[in-house]
């Protein structure tokens, strides 16, 4: 495939693509006849067949989160973000992996396309109704959604959790190396945060994932790889490009540098912090620029790195600590790092003998500061992202099974993949994992989750199961 | 792999060498950058025709393609092997369909010079933000960290901490008691919230070396204990230097200028002022200015203001730096700015800034002198005077125009000298010079170098310069010396006498005056024919002023 940043065709391509979910979206309301969707309909043709007489053909495909038109990546644009966001959905209900087309395009041709991918829908094996759909016109075709084998599947995690580790294992590292002084080497440091970035690029639930166990020993060094993966997935909903989602990733992994001066005491005591633990927590952004500031010389990632470990603990409102003289706006990545690094402590046990929240009670009162302590639009990219039933989060099916939130689904947030540990008879079994976007031969789910519990309340070992 | 492969393997690799060098050599536009790119991409687009893909496996010191060596280097130096198995690189591929463009970001990223440049990626990093579609490589990530095992100890820690109580059952019975999930999403982003969002993203591209020099003086304004302060010299070091390589000059005199702020404030600790003192006196070193200097050398548009605002915190020791940085710039323009501000610091010290006059580069002595020239004062006199005998002409020319703005008896003096330096452009620029200065006493100095034979023996066009000159004094004296040269009657050296008095001629003609006329005719059908030249185009320049 060729590579270049938005070529003529790929900018043509996504005002096709744009005008196409907006035919989709109006063609769910009127109906196929109706002007409203005559119009956009010739509108999609003037803007398609100029390209598909230059090209031969124009083919969309679909492969892994990403959009390709004749083989060339086309890239989000933030104006498009709704519209490619409700393609992805609709080409993965309808189990659709590409469309071609072929021949210059007729009106008639388009409706009865229309009909037919909004029909497909409602099968129970939408691609192969919408390629009986498709099957006499000549001017499209369609290819079905390339899914991921089982086996490459079972190598993900294994690499998930790898490359998880590896930045523990990193961090760990670094992190004491501040207390002896050596200098950080910042190119490893990126090294590391590109390997998550890519891991969520690809599949973000996964790694989002492995952020659900807490309970470590080692708290922050943990916690900081959970910010860093948290900030970087909340960045790509932003829409961030992959050398900014790596800048923020580092800038996050070193947000609590400065807690490397508070003695493991404090950090770590079982009871309630006295008035002076405090007083040395809270010089913790303090120290976080100076550890960072002593790397060798200046650049983009410590700037930034610097002004984050100074305001992480600043409320959206500028209350929260250090207190500021001069009134200054937070910066963005701090405010991106403040969501990441508030919800993983406050589903984090080890805090200061803080009980753990479930992510969604956590979630909840994080919405309640919106505005006060968290930036409140940013919130909202925040609260889409981690979903309503984050990995970790014990369900209660509608088939009477008890199971624990294996991994998340981007597209349907209430049907991701649960670990079922109560079968239906109420018997404990080993484990077993079921897709809640799973249907019966009539199409209906074959599962629903109702209830949900924190599984902390259970003394749940998230471990034992999701790793 | 055919021993004619492995041939072609080989050839590229030698090609990617040679690439490397040159890519780094070379600028974008330079033909020989062109030429390298399309040359590299004939040999792997004729290579990956024929096979569709070459697979490089990468060992510490060799190449292998297959099962054969393909690249060898037992040294560690310039090892094009151990240059991307360093950073954890095993194995390099090329598909067909491998663009142009591809190839080209993979050959600036492999001719980055990582042991010059400060640069913060290692070329894995480079590979991945370039994102090929047809160059792809195999890293190896367990070098970034030195604990290995570091996965399993973790997982077993976790799995082996929370007895494994079945309390499953338990949760199974509240259950059916607990909360309903949600039946919707309870976000909803709207299309205003996607038009703040890329508002948010498009303010953060702004620099942020303002916002750290904030948090920076916010610390030193909360610090109780001094120790804790004992690096902010460094840290507001760092920040000026990473300004200045930014090229961001506002954003340097604003840090200079917040840290002045800091040190004149009566709560700051005494140990910060002095550090501050300290850096504040560090504007003035020769790295800090060099810095400076390059960035008004460079095509960024650099405000008045801010040039006025830096040279207030320039004393007398930036003069030597901004001196030895004045020799090293190559623009004009650049140069011009860097004269501007010498011109302005070095009125704090001119014998330090005269120090100049001695620089073995011949440029830096003559752009002194015009520094010299524009601070304009009674004492820069006595500076350029040293540099009157300076071995290049181009120096002395500078001394010249300066000592004739300055019109003092000195300066006259030395002009005098100038009229017998052993360049005539010299003694022409002098008398120019002595020209422009216009007063009696420069008369004199022109009149009394006539008579005698040094001047009759001098070339005819250098002559004219003299006689022009003169004409510029329209005084009757001037007048009557120049007719009384007209009138001489000398036989002995006639011809040279001629031109004197041709000179003469010429020089009536531009002052315009008819009471030359009588002495002109006479000489209009001279039997001399430079003589009689002169004298007629004389005649009409006073008649007809043609
Ligand atoms: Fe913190
Ligand atoms: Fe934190």
């Amino acid at each position: 495939m060729v590579h270049k940043e938005d070529t003529d065709i790929t900018r043509i391509a996504k005002d096709i693509m744009n005008q196409f979910a907006i035919i989709v979206r109006t063609a769910r309301i009127h109906d196929p006849g109706n002007v409203a969707i005559t119009t956009a309909i010739d509108k999609l043709i003037a803007m398609a067949n100029p390209a598909i007489d230059s090209s031969g053909a124009l083919t969309f495909e679909f492969i892994g989160e990403i959009f390709y038109v004749n083989r060339m990546r086309v890239g989000y644009s933030m104006e498009y973000f709704l519209n490619f966001a409700f393609l992805m959905r609709e080409f993965k209900k309808n189990g659709l992996g590409s469309i071609t087309m072929n021949t210059t395009l007729k009106s008639e041709d388009v409706q009865i396309f229309l009909k037919a991918f909004i029909s497909s829908t409602f099968s129970d094996e939408p691609f192969n109704a919408l390629m009986d759909g498709v099957a006499h016109i000549n001017s499209f075709s369609v290819g079905p959604l390339q899914k991921i084998k089982e086996e490459k599947e079972f190598d993900t995690r294994k690499q998930v959790k790898k490359i998880y580790y590896n930045a523990v294992s990193y961090t760990k590292e670094i992190m004491n190396q501040i207390k002896s002084e050596k200098k950080i080497d910042i190119k490893k440091a990126k090294r590391i945060v590109e390997s998550m970035v890519d891991l969520i690029l690809q599949q973000e639930e996964l790694l989002i994932g492995m952020t659900a166990i807490k309970d470590y020993d080692g708290y922050t060094f943990y916690h900081s790889v959970n910010v860093s993966i948290l900030s970087v997935a909340l960045g790509h909903k932003l829409g961030l490009n992959k050398k900014a989602l790596t800048e923020l990733g580092v800038v996050a992994l070193f947000h609590d540098f400065g807690k490397m001066e508070i003695p493991q005491e404090i950090l770590n005591k079982p009871t309630k912090l006295t008035e002076d633990d405090w007083g040395m927590m809270e010089r913790h952004p303090f120290w976080g620029v100076r550890a960072i500031l002593k790397f060798k010389g200046l650049n983009e990632i410590s700037v930034r790195a610097a002004i984050v470990a100074f305001e992480h603990h600043l409320n959206y409102d500028l209350s929260g600590y250090p207190s500021v003289s001069i009134p200054m706006e937070l910066d963005f990545y701090s405010r991106i790092v403040t969501l990441a690094d508030r919800y993983d402590a406050m589903t984090s046990t080890r805090v200061y003998a803080r009980i753990a929240l479930p992510p969604d009670k956590a979630l909840s009162f994080m919405i309640e500061k919106a505005g006060k302590h968290y930036d409140p639009l940013l919130i909202k990219f925040f609260i889409d992202m981690i979903g309503m039933l984050p990995v970790g989060t014990l369900l209660l099916l509608n088939t009477k099974e008890l199971g624990l939130v294996f991994e998340g689904n981007a597209t349907f947030p209430d049907k991701p993949r649960v670990l079922v540990v109560v079968d239906s008879d109420g018997k404990k079994i080993k484990g077993r994992v079921v897709d809640l976007t799973e249907k019966d031969g009539s199409g209906n789910y074959l599962r629903k989750a109702v209830k949900t519990l924190d599984p902390n309340k259970y003394n749940i070992n998230l471990a034992e199961y999701l790793l | 792999m055919t021993a004619e492969e492995v041939i072609k393997v080989k050839h590229i690799i030698q090609t990617l060498l040679k690439a490397k060098k040159n890519i780094r050599l070379y600028p974008a536009n330079n033909p020989i950058y062109v030429k390298t790119i399309n040359d590299t991409f004939v040999v792997f687009d004729e290579f990956l025709n024929y096979k569709d893909e070459l697979v490089l496996k990468i060992k510490q010191k060799e190449i292998f393609y297959g099962s054969d060596h393909v690249y060898h280097n037992p040294e560690k130096e310039n090892n094009f092997a151990f240059f991307f198995f360093k950073d954890g690189i095993r194995e390099l591929s090329f598909k067909k369909g491998l663009s142009k463009h591809e190839l080209e970001g993979f050959l600036k990223s492999i001719a980055v010079d990582f042991d010059r440049e400060a640069i913060e990626d290692d070329i894995v990093t480079l590979f991945w933000e370039m994102d090929f579609t047809n160059i792809k490589y195999i890293v190896d990530e367990s070098f970034l960290t030195e604990d290995e095992d570091f996965e399993t100890k973790a997982t077993n820690e976790i799995k082996s901490k929370v007895p494994n109580v079945d309390t499953f059952m338990k949760a199974y019975s509240d259950a059916f008691n607990a909360e309903d999930v949600k039946e919707t999403s309870i976000i909803n982003i709207t299309n205003e919230d996607l038009h703040l969002l890329a508002k948010e993203k498009e303010n953060d591209l702004q620099d942020k070396t303002n916002k750290l020099l904030k948090v920076v003086l916010e610390m030193i304004l909360q610090t109780e204990s001094t120790a804790e302060l004992e690096n902010i010299y460094h840290t507001l070091k760092d920040l000026i230097i990473y300004s200045l390589e930014n090229k961001n000059l506002p954003v340097f005199i604003n840090i200079i200028k917040k840290a002045k702020e800091t040190a004149e404030n009566n709560v700051t600790p005494d140990n910060v002022k002095k550090q501050i003192n300290l850096l504040l006196s560090s504007v003035n070193s020769e790295e800090l200015v060099r810095h400076v200097c390059k960035i008004l050398e460079s095509d960024i548009d650099i405000d008045e203001n801010f040039l006025n605002e830096y040279t207030e915190f320039l004393n007398r020791n930036a003069i030597t730096p901004l001196i030895v940085v004045l020799g090293e710039l190559e623009s004009i323009h650049g140069r011009k700015k860097v004269i501007n501000l010498l011109t302005q610091v070095g009125k704090k010290d001119l014998q330090t800034l005269a120090k100049g006059l001695s620089d073995s580069r011949w440029y830096v002595v003559r752009n002194i002198v015009y520094i010299l020239r524009q601070i304009g004062d009674k004492r820069a006199l006595e500076y350029i005077i040293t540099a009157a005998k300076h071995p290049d002409i181009r120096v002395r020319k500078e001394v010249i125009w300066a000592l004739s703005e300055f019109k003092s008896s000195s300066a006259l003096v030395i002009l005098k000298d100038y009229l017998n330096d052993t360049d005539i452009l010299i003694r022409k620029v002098a008398v120019k010079a002595l020209c422009g200065i216009g007063s009696v006493d420069a008369r004199e100095v022109l009149l009394n170098s006539v008579p005698g034979k040094d001047f009759l023996n001098k070339e005819l066009d250098e002559k004219k310069e003299f006689f022009a000159a003169l004409s510029n004094w329209k005084d009757p004296e001037t007048v009557n010396f120049i007719i009384k040269i007209l009138k001489n009657k000398t036989f002995f050296k006639r011809l040279r006498h001629n031109e004197n008095k041709a000179c003469a001629a010429y020089s009536l003609g531009l002052m315009g005056n008819k009471d030359a006329l009588p002495a002109l005719y006479k000489l209009k059908n001279s039997k001399n024919k430079l003589l009689r030249e002169h004298a007629s185009a004389a005649i009409n320049k006073i008649e007809h002023g043609t």
